[in-house]
């Protein structure tokens, strides 16, 4: 099956054109390919080039070199763009408007009839049903987003592209949020998703990829990024002797649990038997894993 | 894009002042214009009770100073109007958060300026004929004097307003600010006064770089005052003739194809 999303070799400068200042590189030869049917979340620290490569990939701005596909085709087809939801990461509303005559317009210009039935459904959905009959004007930071995740949603598209979908959002309405986009996941739908809040998106996203200057720094499941191939977490039985672990190459990871650096199966044996020859009885035995911050925090470092 | 503009509009003070301030004007004329018609003849036109025509003549004849003054209001006040009202459209269609949604939608870049100039042009013909169609109504119950007249120059002003809009549009694709629309908008429809006075003034002017410089600028500007003068013999029932109607109207969308063209221009070729 060919990737909902697939971009080759990106380039993309910003060139100043006044006062002769040079240009920034946004995206410096980026390759990416997202799976039909999977949750991608694209991370990185401000100024990464997240938005700039949304932005590429939704024909929003040019990319300088190298090509975007979306869903088998080109992002300049209208065509495709009808069957990918986008929520900016600051949707600008209509203040006047209320909620169902934004989404009749965005529907329309989808080109979509939709029915006051699925406007409610819609609008319930996003927990916005009850301020329906209010001016979008007087809404929250959190309600806005919650109307251009509904907005994003019309006409159940195969791809839905959120730039920063739980921005504003209070901790229930993430949650929210979060069901949302699984229930679109499990109904088949491909997911990017670019945001700051890692613990969100290592909920949500079965893929990861790091940006950073332009250029993805590391890409793969998340399950993969976080194991720490050559760590182990140790737990023994109680009373070890501590002192002979640590000189058998085990470090204190606390609550009973030892940490342990081996390359190779060999070498986890060995200092196992080490353990062992020291008395102590071992009673759990797992891959040590780090969350999504220390990942980013080591690819980071691993770049500069 | 059109219809949403309207709404948006709809949404807007300004226009709901403008509709109101017309409405107003209306039903002042209606109250308080004193016209006696007898045998089919103005015997005198009384505006809040004084005398404006003292010979007595025809009805449609008599009225057409009041039918040439409605033009030039409709024209250049909808205009001034129009450039301060209006000179905000573009900018908030390309503002940020609104132009990344509105381009990842199916829509061609194209379509959303097409839609956006299609709106204000409906909007200026809307709020056009509104004036000038009461005006007629009123004058029409008033005296027995029915005529089209006032709405076919109203017709011919909103083509004003396109031409002047069209520019204002364009230097909103190149530059996002509101009062740089207005202000080209105002460049704009003084340089279409000059233009339409350009033979005049040429001929005031001494020879040099200076008249070189203004006769090239004013042979590219829409000749406004012309289409204005033009609207306003419209109005009043003068003979016009066809061709130099269809004259005055080609230049001002032959401007108005030309910079709508360059606003697409770079509107396609924009990062947003």
């Amino acid at each position: 099956m060919t990737p909902a999303l697939e971009a080759t070799d990106l380039h993309k400068r910003y060139r100043r054109w006044m006062f002769g200042r040079a240009g920034q590189d946004a995206l410096r030869g980026l390759d990416l390919r997202v799976p039909r049917g999977t949750a991608f979340g694209l991370i990185g620290p401000n100024g990464a080039g997240k938005t700039t490569f949304i932005k590429c990939l939704l024909g929003i701005a040019w990319p300088d070199r190298g090509t975007v596909r979306l869903l088998d085709s080109s992002p300049e087809d209208p065509a495709v763009r009808a069957r990918v939801g986008y929520l900016p990461e600051r949707l600008h509303l209509p203040g006047a408007w209320r909620p169902p005559a934004f989404l009749r317009a965005v529907g329309r210009l989808k080109g979509l009839r939709v029915t006051a039935d699925e406007l409610r459904t819609l609008l319930a959905r996003v927990g916005l049903l009850e301020s329906a009959e209010r001016r979008i004007g007087g809404f929250s930071k959190g309600m806005r987003q919650r109307l251009g995740l509904a907005a994003a949603l019309l006409g159940s598209p195969e791809l839905l592209v959120l730039d920063e979908p739980t921005d504003g959002v209070d901790p229930l309405g993430r949650v929210e949020v979060r069901r949302i986009l699984e229930s679109e996941l499990a109904r088949g739908a491909t997911l990017f998703v670019n945001s700051h809040l890692l613990s969100e998106t290592e909920r949500l996203c079965g893929r990861i990829g790091i940006l950073s200057g332009g250029r993805l720094l590391r890409e793969g499941p998340l399950d993969a990024l976080c194991r720490a191939e050559a760590s182990w977490a140790v737990r023994f039985a109680p009373g070890a002797d501590g002192a002979a672990l640590v000189a058998a190459g085990f470090r204190p990871a606390g609550d009973g649990t030892f940490h342990l650096d081996a390359p190779d199966a060999a070498a986890l044996n060995a200092a196992l038997d080490r353990a062992r020859v020291a008395g102590a009885l071992l009673v759990e035995l797992t891959r040590a894993s780090r969350d999504l911050e220390d990942v980013l925090a080591e690819a980071l470092r691993a770049a500069a | 894009m059109a219809a949403d503009l309207l709404r948006e509009a709809g949404a807007r003070k300004w226009f709901l002042g403008l509709a109101v301030a017309i409405t107003l004007l209306l039903l002042a004329l209606l109250g308080g214009l004193r016209l006696e018609v007898v045998d089919g003849a103005l015997a005198a036109t009384r505006l809040f009770g004084k005398a404006l025509f003292t010979p007595i003549r025809a009805a449609d004849i008599a009225l057409r100073p009041v039918f040439i003054a409605a033009s030039y209001l409709i024209f250049y006040g909808g205009m001034a109007f129009g450039l301060i009202a209006c000179s905000d459209f573009a900018p908030a269609l390309l503002s940020p958060g609104r132009i990344e949604h509105l381009l990842a939608l199916p829509v061609r870049r194209w379509e959303l300026l097409a839609g956006t100039f299609l709106g204000v042009l409906l909007l200026g013909l809307l709020g056009a004929t509104y004036g000038a169609g009461g005006l007629l109504v009123i004058l029409g119950f008033k005296t027995g004097v029915w005529t089209w007249h006032p709405l076919l120059a109203a017709a011919l002003a909103a083509v004003g307003f396109a031409t002047v809009y069209a520019g204002m549009l364009a230097a909103a694709v190149f530059v996002r600010s509101a009062a740089v629309s207005a202000a080209v908008g105002a460049l704009l429809l003084v340089s279409g006064i000059l233009a339409g006075n350009r033979r005049a003034l040429l001929t005031t002017m001494s020879e040099g770089p200076g008249q070189l410089v203004f006769a090239a600028w004013t042979r590219v500007m829409p000749p406004l005052s012309t289409l204005a003068e033009t609207a306003a013999d419209v109005a009043a029932g003068s003979p016009v003739a066809v061709g130099q109607v269809g004259t005055v109207v080609g230049e001002c969308a032959l401007f108005t194809a030309g910079a709508l063209a360059v606003a697409v221009w770079r509107f396609e070729q924009r990062d947003f």
